[in-house]
């Protein structure tokens, strides 16, 4: 655990290339968890208004990647709904599985969104905007900025991005979560606008929620919500 | 719970010796011819056999004639009857009315029986003087407020000498009528004059090992006498009774002291916790059985939560009680260490095996989270729980029985459900639900359905009438078991009243945990806080860094007070100390000391939480509507 990594530290960016950090258990964990991850956490408010926003923002037929989609809902079905071009990407085979069946109008990939730039297998091509929601904390602070840097390249100039992390300072921390054992990590809000503004993009509105999950192995979290523009 | 050994009788002597002694003398039938002679309460019970020869001894003399073999029969036959039936009786005043029934009128008109005052229930050898008072037949009349002061005699000289020895005399033996006529004076005063020597019989009664008062056995003048005989039919009768009531003070005693002791072991009071309410009952079993082992609890728990707890120990006795607490005790240790359900049971389990394989007891363990509005379930052979929701509907919930505590080696589930607002959890003991002429299944039936015919009137009944509307299933009788009742009104805590952050221990931990409680103070409107809060978060995260090894744990919760609640992975708890140099522990929680409305820390089975309290001034406090809607913000 990397318990003494300063934020926004990317020192480990060179290894990153070579040893990608085995995420096998964390697929294995969504796999198992599957359903009981929409029951666990219902009530998704800030995650659809800022589909709502998306939607509102974009033309018909824009390109959004999903990035971490899960079973699809409500985010992949909802921007499917309002009209965009749905392709969604998660590490979890199950959950690929899921969303498939819940948004039968989207492309779905298993895919590790550490894997997921231009050029890459598969090849995604660019996008009008790139969700994020409870994504990038699956991921080592070590890979954070680096994956916001491949959004920034998955983008097409002035896309739109929106994120969603749980407001948390810790790296890679064991936690347990619906009956399994995931890593994680986050950023306190300050910490999380540096990141994200260091990658090169613009806040346009930051929100945050106090959230309890409908379960009792997972606590209470203060959820940031940031809606932001691709510079340049 | 019932079981078919170790039925206890209900309270004797032991339990309440000022009411069986209570009496006034004045309240008697005198032994006159005028008087109706039984003073027997029991119109419908059976007169003991007749003793039909019981005048013709007197006819015959008291020559040890050939002709007497019958009468002695039937003295044999008489006795065999009498004595058996005193000893059927479970109490004193059972025995007292059984004695009674046997002797008034087949062998005597009228019977006084004074008891020892105070009766004693040790082993204790007796010693002149006697100290004597009359015990009237059940059902008591009916004291008259200056009834306060009833008789006390004492007994002197020759007469407790006679009743320390232990066999009976007759009225008119040397040395004792001043004593017989000062004992029987309040019972015949202003009505008819003292009976002549051979128409009284003064019968010790005489327990194992002590003297526990006398019998006195009167004929009216128109009877014949006693005989020599009727001293030893008068020494059966009294042995009897002297054993009787010895069994009866002697399981009083334990009824007594049990039942104070189970009352002692179960909460004196509930705790209120924040997003919950509670209420309770707890029934003794009536008559037969006092004393059972059956206990609740309910125990806050970090975060808010609360474990809501209800068991069982098997049997009716002392040591029943004397286990549950031992039970209760463990389940509080455990569950202040946060451990899961499923977990405490088996640690619950290992112990009662260490306290003795014989000790099964059946226990239910919930832990109610009034933030993410969940409820999580083990069951050790208890009866389920019964879900009364908000719309109304009763739901038995369905729990993995699991078996009794005491059975050793097998292992308990754990199961989580929804627990919403203004829904109403209800834990029981069998008492309430079997009875002889109901099965558990039966019972459970009746009460989800009484559940819910209570909601059908009134939305959400208040917690304390569902309570006796519950009880009410039980009707009207003797109830053979106890009975404990849990209800709990959950209300939960809206998530915009809680802040909660993993945080990574490092030097920089404490300004970050004062900058985000300073973000949630604003937020809710408590500006007027910030100082102390953030002086007190600082100091406690301080402390928790030092020790951690893994993130920390930051919560924050707004209810009529802030609570704050930092969390790390080591057990050792911090201790209030005097300053030494070089010691930056110990003096922090002096300020948190002086500043806190309460503070306290808890060890955990993964580190220990601490925590402090202020209490929120009455105009920042939010007004909000109890129960909380279920939605969130």
């Amino acid at each position: 655990m990397g318990s003494g990594n300063s934020v926004g530290s990317g020192n480990s960016g060179a290894d990153q290339e070579n040893a990608r950090p085995d995420r096998t258990g964390q697929a294995e964990a969504f796999d198992a968890i599957g359903d009981r991850y929409d029951e666990a956490f219902p009530h998704k408010e800030g995650q659809l208004s800022a589909g709502e926003w998306l939607i509102g923002s974009l033309p018909g037929g824009a390109r959004v990647l999903d990035l971490g989609c899960g079973t699809g809902l409500p985010t992949a079905r909802q921007l499917a709904d309002g009209g965009l071009d749905i392709v969604g990407v998660d590490l979890s085979g199950g959950m690929v599985e899921l969303a498939r069946k819940n948004v039968p109008g989207g492309v779905f990939h298993r895919l590790d969104i550490a894997d997921a730039r231009p050029g890459g297998t598969p090849d995604l091509g660019r996008f009008d905007a790139v969700t994020a929601f409870f994504s990038l904390l699956m991921l080592q602070r070590a890979e954070i900025p680096l994956a916001l840097r491949s959004i920034h390249q998955l983008l097409l100039p002035g896309g739109l991005f929106v994120l969603s992390m749980v407001e948390a300072d810790v790296d890679d921390f064991a936690i347990p979560f619906l009956g399994n054992t995931v890593r994680v990590s986050g950023y306190l809000r300050d910490d999380l606008r540096r990141v994200v503004e260091g990658a090169d993009f613009e806040i346009l509105e930051e929100t945050s929620y106090s959230y309890a999950p409908a379960i009792a192995d997972v606590p209470p979290e203060e959820q940031i919500f940031l809606r932001c523009r691709r510079r340049g | 719970m019932r079981v078919t050994e170790s039925r206890a009788p209900h309270e004797g002597a032991g339990s309440q010796p000022a009411a069986v002694v209570e009496l006034r003398a004045a309240h008697v039938a005198p032994p006159s011819p005028s008087s109706p002679p039984a003073p027997a309460p029991a119109a419908s019970a059976q007169p003991a056999p007749a003793l039909p020869d019981a005048e013709r001894p007197a006819e015959h003399g008291r020559g040890g004639a050939a002709g007497d073999i019958e009468p002695q029969t039937d003295r044999l036959r008489y006795l065999d009857t009498a004595t058996r039936r005193i000893a059927r009786g479970m109490d004193l005043d059972e025995t007292l009315r059984e004695l009674r029934l046997a002797a008034v009128p087949a062998f005597a008109d009228t019977i006084l029986v004074y008891l020892c005052d105070p009766l004693s229930v040790g082993d204790e050898k007796s010693a002149p003087p006697v100290t004597l008072r009359l015990h009237l037949p059940e059902p008591p009349l009916k004291p008259r407020p200056d009834a306060a002061d009833t008789e006390r005699l004492t007994v002197p000289g020759r007469l407790a000498e006679l009743l320390l020895a232990g066999r009976p005399v007759f009225g008119d033996t040397q040395g004792i009528g001043s004593a017989v006529a000062e004992l029987l004076e309040p019972v015949l005063s202003g009505a008819g004059s003292l009976p002549d020597g051979r128409r009284l019989i003064v019968a010790p009664l005489r327990g194992r090992h002590r003297v526990m008062g006398t019998v006195v056995l009167l004929r009216h003048p128109d009877r014949p006498a006693f005989i020599g005989d009727d001293l030893l039919v008068a020494s059966q009768l009294a042995t009897h009774t002297a054993l009787g009531i010895d069994k009866a003070v002697l399981y009083g005693r334990e009824a007594s002291v049990a039942d104070a002791l189970q009352r002692a072991m179960l909460p004196s009071s509930l705790p209120e916790p924040t997003g919950v309410r509670l209420a309770s009952r707890y029934l003794p079993a009536s008559e037969t059985a006092r004393v059972g082992g059956d206990w609740y609890d309910a125990i806050p728990l970090p975060g808010n939560r609360v474990a809501l707890v209800v068991g069982d120990v098997m049997g009716h006795s002392m040591t029943s009680a004397a286990i549950m607490g031992q039970l209760r005790t463990t389940v509080q240790t455990l569950a202040g260490l946060d451990l899961p359900p499923d977990e405490v049971l088996h640690h619950l389990d290992e112990q009662a095996q260490r306290l003795g394989s014989e000790h099964m007891a059946t226990c239910l363990y919930a832990i109610y989270d009034p933030v993410s509005r969940r409820l999580l379930v083990a069951n050790a052979g208890h009866p389920p729980p019964v879900l009364l929701h908000p719309d109304g509907r009763a739901e038995v919930l369905w729990v993995p029985p699991g078996a009794p505590i005491g059975v050793g080696g097998v292992a308990f589930e754990a199961v989580e459900m929804a627990a919403p607002a203004g829904a109403t959890l209800l834990l029981y003991t069998d008492g309430l639900v079997e009875s002889r002429d109901r099965d558990v299944w039966t019972g459970v039936e009746l009460l989800r359905a009484r559940l819910h015919a209570a909601a059908h009137v009134l939305a959400a009944p208040p917690l304390e009438e569902l309570c006796d509307e519950v009880l009410d299933i039980l009707g009207p009788g003797t109830r053979d078991d106890d009975i404990a009742l849990l209800a709990a009104r959950f209300d939960g805590i809206p998530s915009h009243d809680v802040a909660y952050w993993f945080l990574d221990p490092r030097p920089q931990t404490a300004g970050r945990a004062r900058r985000l409680t300073a973000r949630s103070l604003h937020r809710w409107g408590l500006e007027s806080m910030l100082e102390s809060t953030e002086l007190m978060v600082s100091e406690v995260v301080t402390n928790a860094v030092r020790y951690a090894t893994r993130p920390i744990t930051l919560r924050l919760l707004r209810t009529d007070v802030l609570r704050c609640e930092v969390g790390d992975d080591s057990q050792k708890v911090p201790r209030m100390r005097q300053a030494q140099p070089g010691d930056e522990g110990g003096r922090g929680l002096f300020l948190v000391d002086r500043l806190a409305w309460r503070w306290g820390a808890t060890r955990l089975s993964t580190g220990k939480v601490v925590w402090f309290e202020q209490q929120i001034p009455e105009r920042y406090r939010e007004k909000r509507l109890v129960p909380q809607p279920d939605g969130r913000p």
